[in-house]
This record gives structure tokens, C-alpha cells and sequence, in this order.
């Protein structure tokens, strides 16, 4: 890389990081009542916990952190997937690994397994996600156009909502059926630092699977053929991608629900930014990932109190209009 | 002659059109809080037949009662082969049901539903007259009246604070019976303090800032899980009530407003902190 891209990347990442930063601070600060937020962080730490600590510690620090953990892993996920199979439509949430996701944690969860065995959820939810990935990718075939993968994504997400009704309908709690926005739409209200424990295992591994594929990515960018003359294995290589997207999406979906259109978007903006260099765009999109959720989730908290929006509504609203002017773009070229 | 028999056969009719009046004999209820009242008051000869949900012992206080007598399923057809002459229904049947069956001569009774301890008296005495056992009906009213003195006889005259806590994070605030059942054992409903009013739902931020020092949950549902029944589940709860966990109520005691609801402020004030 030369010097001067190589500053403008860590300029880049610089400003993203502060991004998230302020966005993560922003969060803590807002709830449906005022709390001297500082004083309430020092509280927290306090063996017994006075009740503006207990609001810290237990119900806005998780929140936010399960937002910044969600948004990267979207991000990142929809970065590492354009990049696999070079298309600028690829995204958990259009190629149906969200929503497979959502179906394998429903599966697990209201019907009383993720009482019996630990990590039930998470597992279903990873287990969903590569199920509904691995689909697309074969009803696609490996040379996919856009047309085709987003037709294929279609009928999986499609298919995937479908059961997803079905087994709320069919779940014996009576509280299940009005669930079924929750898991279309996404949500990260009043969750705990259990459910943050809960998804972290299988976040941390799948970055770290798929921070590792940048210079695979870069190479791939040079053909199919370019790059396994260049000693990459594709097949490892995109078997690596989908466990790392299945393993990273299915556990945060599992806990938040499929949140849309984060995976698409953000890599979208920032890839002019890098360059068009798939590897540089991983770390950015994660970021830009993290920061588009909390934005998102503080803007569902400035409705006024008990209008119970889901974040997922706001970044479809952001990301629909933003999807339709991809298909119009690629139409030029494409179709 | 023919005149004659006609109106001996009308006598007879009329006849047995009065006794019916007075003391009707093939009762039949088609709401779960009918059927709890008509349960506990009338002879066993008077029912005809109860709501297929009484039997359902979560929701049902007199469910072992109830598994004496023919089910319904409030269904016009077979509610006429009962050959009721009286039938009992609440506020939330089928109002094209009762029209129908109103319209087809049936007496149809229907219950409102109870929010407070006034209203519980009032459906009690009011069954109580319409099958004819005013005395039994006393008796059920007086009964709960002096254990609910018993009981809060001794309540402590400072009187701790607590909230219902449900799935979904709704609340019971004033207008219902377990803010009635709270009060009446000797609690301080902090839903009604944050201004509630009926069923409706409370900010987990603010339950928290209320400071409770006990929590209640009435499963509709126990041992199925959803997402709005795991936030009962949130280990800021249990900390906020310095560990102490929540307490279940069953949910038999107020689904229907009735003499059971003595039971659930009976567990209330065991409850109290000592």
C-alpha cells in the first residue's frame, strides 16, 4: 500500500473510531428518564449498586454494547460477503443468513430447549444462518449474477419467514404470535449483559475468522482463476466466510432479532473511501456498522415514551430507499 | 272440550314457566367467570353445563368442580340441545352469540367483569338471585369479608412498596384486582403511585427508579417462554429487590373476579418483609 492511501485509511479509521465512540457515549446518556450518567457509572462499580448504578450497569451498558457488537458484526459480514462473491448486493439480510438466523433461534427458544441446554439459542441461530447461506449459494450457483443470488435470497428469506410464523403460531406461549415483528424487525431494547455474554463467543470467533481473509479477498478481486494461481484456495476460502458469517450473525440475530439493510448499506458508502480494496474494507465497515445500529437504536429512544419502535424499522427506512438506488445503478450497467 | 284441554295444557306450561322463574334447573354458563360463580353457588342439580374452560386448572379456580359436569363450547347448536332455561355468559362472549340466543327466547344473563371488591359482592349477589340461592350468596359474600379483615388486621402500618410485574413489562395499577388485592394486604402498589391505571405497562427505567422492594408476577402461561416472558428473567430485577426473587401468584385468583381473590392476598401478606 502506498504512504499516502496508508495514511488516509488510518485518517479513516481514526474518524470512524470517534464516530462510534461519541455514539456509544451518546447512548449511555439516554433513557426514558434523566441520570446524572457519570455518577451513576461510578455507582455501578459499587458492590451494591444504588438504583441509578443498577440503570447503568445493567440496562444501558448492555445495550449499547450489544448495539456496537450487532452493527460491527452486520457490517462486517455484509463487507466479507461482497467481497466473496463479488456483488455488490450481497448482505446477510438480502441472501437470507438473517433471517435464517431468526428461524433457527424461534426454533430453539419457544419451545423450551433454550431453557434445557445452555447456548440452545445462539446455536440454532448460527446453525439457521448457515443453512439459509449455504441454500442461496447453491440455488445460485458460484457464478451468480446479482439477479440471480437476489431472486434465490428472496425465496430463502421468504421461505424462512414463513416457518418463522408458523412456529410462533404454533409455540405454546401465548405470547408468541405478537413476537413475530420482533424477529422481522430487530430490537435491542431491555436486554441484559447475560444476553451480551450469550452472543459474544460466537461474535469474537467470527471476526477473527474473518478479519484474517482480507488478503484472500484482495486477490479474489482479480478473478477466480488470478487467485488460485496466486495459491488461494477458494473452496477453504469460502467455507471460511460462510461459518464466519453463520457463526458472527447467527449468534447476534439470535439475541436482537434481523435487523435490515446494515450489511448492505455501510459497506456501500465507505468502499469509494478505501479505495475499492475488499481487505480495507472490513475494520471500516465494522465500524461504520457499529455506528449506523447506535444511531439507529438513539433515534428509536427520541419517539416518545411508550411508542415501542423497533431499530430494525429505521434502518430499513434508511435502507430500503438506499437498496432501490443500488438496483437502479446496476440496472446501467447490468441489465 | 277441545277448548278445555288447550287450556289445561296452557296452565301446565305456565306453570312450569313460573317455577323455572323462580328457581331455574338446567343452568348453563359459557364464560370462565360464570362458571366459577355458578360453581361455588348453585346446587349440583342446577347445572346443566360449564365452559370447556373451567376445566383448565391455570385459569380455573374451581377446575376439580367443574370436571363433574358437561363442557360447552359456546356454540349456539349445542347450547340449544341443553335445553337451558337459563344461560350465563360474561362481557367478553361472542356478542352475536347472545343476540342469537336472545333472539331465539333463551334468558341470557351477562356478567360484567370486576375490578374491585364492590364488583366481586355485586356478580356474587347477582348470581346468587338468579338461580335462587340469595342465602348461599350472603354466606360466599360474608365469608370473604371476614378473612380479608382477618388478614388485614395485621398489616403493618408502614406499609412496604411492590409492583406486579408482568410479561411484556405491563403492570396492574388502580381498577384491578391486584391492586386491590395489593392494598388489601398490606402493600403499596407502586404501579398506582406512577400513575397506572388499569393494565398497562411501566418503563423497566422506571420500575427501577420506583425502588420496589418486592416483586409479583401472575403467569397466564407458566413454563412456556417467549421473548416478553424473559424479561421477568433480567438479572436487574433480582438485584433491585436486594436478591430477594419473584413472587409467583397464580393466575386463577384474579382472572375471575370472585371469594378467591381472599387467597391471593393471603400469599401478599405472607409476603411482607418480617
Amino acid at each position: 500500500m502506498k504512504p499516502a492511501a496508508m495514511n488516509k485509511q488510518r485518517l479513516l479509521i481514526g474518524l470512524l473510531s470517534l464516530l462510534v465512540v461519541c455514539l456509544f457515549v451518546t447512548s449511555l446518556f439516554i433513557g426514558s428518564n434523566p441520570l446524572p450518567i457519570f455518577q451513576a457509572a461510578r455507582e455501578s462499580l459499587l458492590d451494591t449498586p444504588t438504583v441509578i448504578g443498577l440503570i447503568f450497569g445493567e440496562i444501558r451498558l448492555p445495550r449499547a454494547l450489544i448495539a456496537l457488537f450487532t452493527g460491527a458484526t452486520l457490517g462486517l459480514a455484509g463487507a466479507a460477503m461482497q467481497g466473496l462473491l463479488r456483488n455488490p448486493l450481497a448482505s446477510p439480510g438480502l441472501i437470507g443468513s438473517s433471517s435464517g438466523a431468526a428461524l433457527g433461534a424461534v426454533a430453539m427458544l419457544y419451545f423450551g430447549l433454550g431453557v434445557l441446554i445452555p447456548l440452545a439459542v445462539p446455536l440454532g441461530g448460527v446453525a439457521g444462518a448457515l443453512l439459509a447461506t449455504f441454500m442461496v449459494y447453491l440455488m445460485a450457483g458460484r457464478e451468480a449474477g446479482t439477479l440471480t443470488l437476489i431472486l434465490a435470497g428472496v425465496a430463502i428469506n421468504a421461505l424462512a419467514l414463513a416457518l418463522i410464523s408458523l412456529l410462533l403460531n404454533l409455540a405454546p406461549s401465548p405470547y408468541a404470535v405478537r413476537e413475530i415483528v420482533l424477529w422481522m424487525m430487530g430490537s435491542i431494547a431491555n436486554h441484559s449483559m447475560m444476553d451480551l455474554w450469550t452472543l459474544l463467543p460466537g461474535v469474537l470467533l467470527g471476526w477473527l475468522m474473518l478479519f484474517g481473509t482480507g488478503r484472500s479477498l484482495d486477490a479474489l478481486t482479480l478473478g477466480e482463476e488470478t487467485a488460485s494461481t496466486m495459491g488461494i484456495s477458494l473452496p477453504r476460502l469460502r467455507w471460511r466466510i460462510f461459518l464466519a458469517v453463520a457463526l458472527s450473525v447467527g449468534s447476534v440475530v439470535s439475541i436482537t432479532g434481523s435487523i435490515g439493510f446494515i450489511g448492505l448499506v455501510v459497506p456501500h458508502l465507505l468502499r469509494p473511501l478505501v479505495g475499492y480494496q475488499p481487505s480495507r474494507l472490513l475494520l471500516t465497515s465494522a465500524l461504520g456498522g457499529a455506528g449506523l445500529l447506535l444511531a439507529a437504536d438513539i433515534a428509536t429512544r427520541l419517539f416518545p415514551a411508550g411508542t415501542d419502535i423497533k431499530v430494525g424499522v429505521l434502518t430499513s427506512l434508511v435502507g430500503a430507499p438506499f437498496f432501490l438506488y443500488l438496483i437502479i445503478k446496476s440496472r446501467r450497467y447490468q441489465l | 272440550m277441545k277448548n278445555v284441554l288447550l287450556t289445561l295444557l296452557l296452565i301446565l306450561l305456565g306453570c312450569q314457566i313460573a317455577t323455572a322463574s323462580e328457581r331455574p334447573s338446567r343452568v348453563v354458563s359459557i364464560n370462565l367467570c360464570t362458571d366459577q360463580l355458578l360453581l361455588m353457588l348453585a346446587e349440583p342439580e342446577q347445572i346443566a353445563s360449564v365452559s370447556h374452560l373451567a376445566l383448565e386448572p391455570n385459569s380455573s379456580y374451581m377446575a376439580d368442580k367443574a370436571a363433574k359436569f358437561r363442557i360447552n363450547y359456546a356454540k349456539a347448536e349445542e347450547l340449544i340441545e341443553l335445553k337451558p332455561d337459563l344461560i350465563l355468559a360474561g362481557l367478553y362472549n361472542d356478542r352475536s352469540l347472545v343476540l342469537l340466543l336472545k333472539k331465539l327466547g333463551y334468558r341470557v344473563e351477562v356478567f360484567p367483569l370486576s375490578s374491585n371488591l364492590e364488583d366481586i359482592r355485586n356478580n356474587i349477589r347477582v348470581m346468587a338471585e338468579l338461580i335462587g340461592r340469595e342465602t348461599e350468596g350472603q354466606r360466599l359474600i360474608s365469608e370473604m369479608d371476614k378473612r380479608l379483615e382477618q388478614i388485614s388486621r395485621s398489616n403493618p402500618t408502614h406499609k412496604p412498596r411492590g409492583a406486579f410485574y408482568q410479561p411484556n413489562g405491563y403492570t396492574s395499577g388502580r381498577n384491578t384486582l391486584q391492586h386491590s388485592a395489593l392494598e388489601l394486604a398490606g402493600w403499596l402498589n407502586i404501579a398506582d403511585e406512577e400513575g397506572v391505571v388499569g393494565y398497562g405497562s411501566l418503563d423497566l427505567e422506571r420500575l427501577i427508579l420506583a425502588k420496589p422492594e418486592q416483586l409479583f408476577t401472575s403467569s397466564y402461561a407458566p413454563g412456556t417462554q417467549s421473548r416478553g416472558q424473559l424479561i421477568l428473567k433480567h438479572p436487574v430485577l433480582k438485584q433491585l429487590t436486594h436478591g430477594r426473587e419473584m413472587i409467583e401468584v397464580a393466575y386463577k385468583y384474579w382472572i375471575c373476579g370472585g371469594p378467591m381473590i381472599t387467597d391471593a392476598v393471603e400469599i401478599l401478606h405472607k409476603s411482607l418483609p418480617r
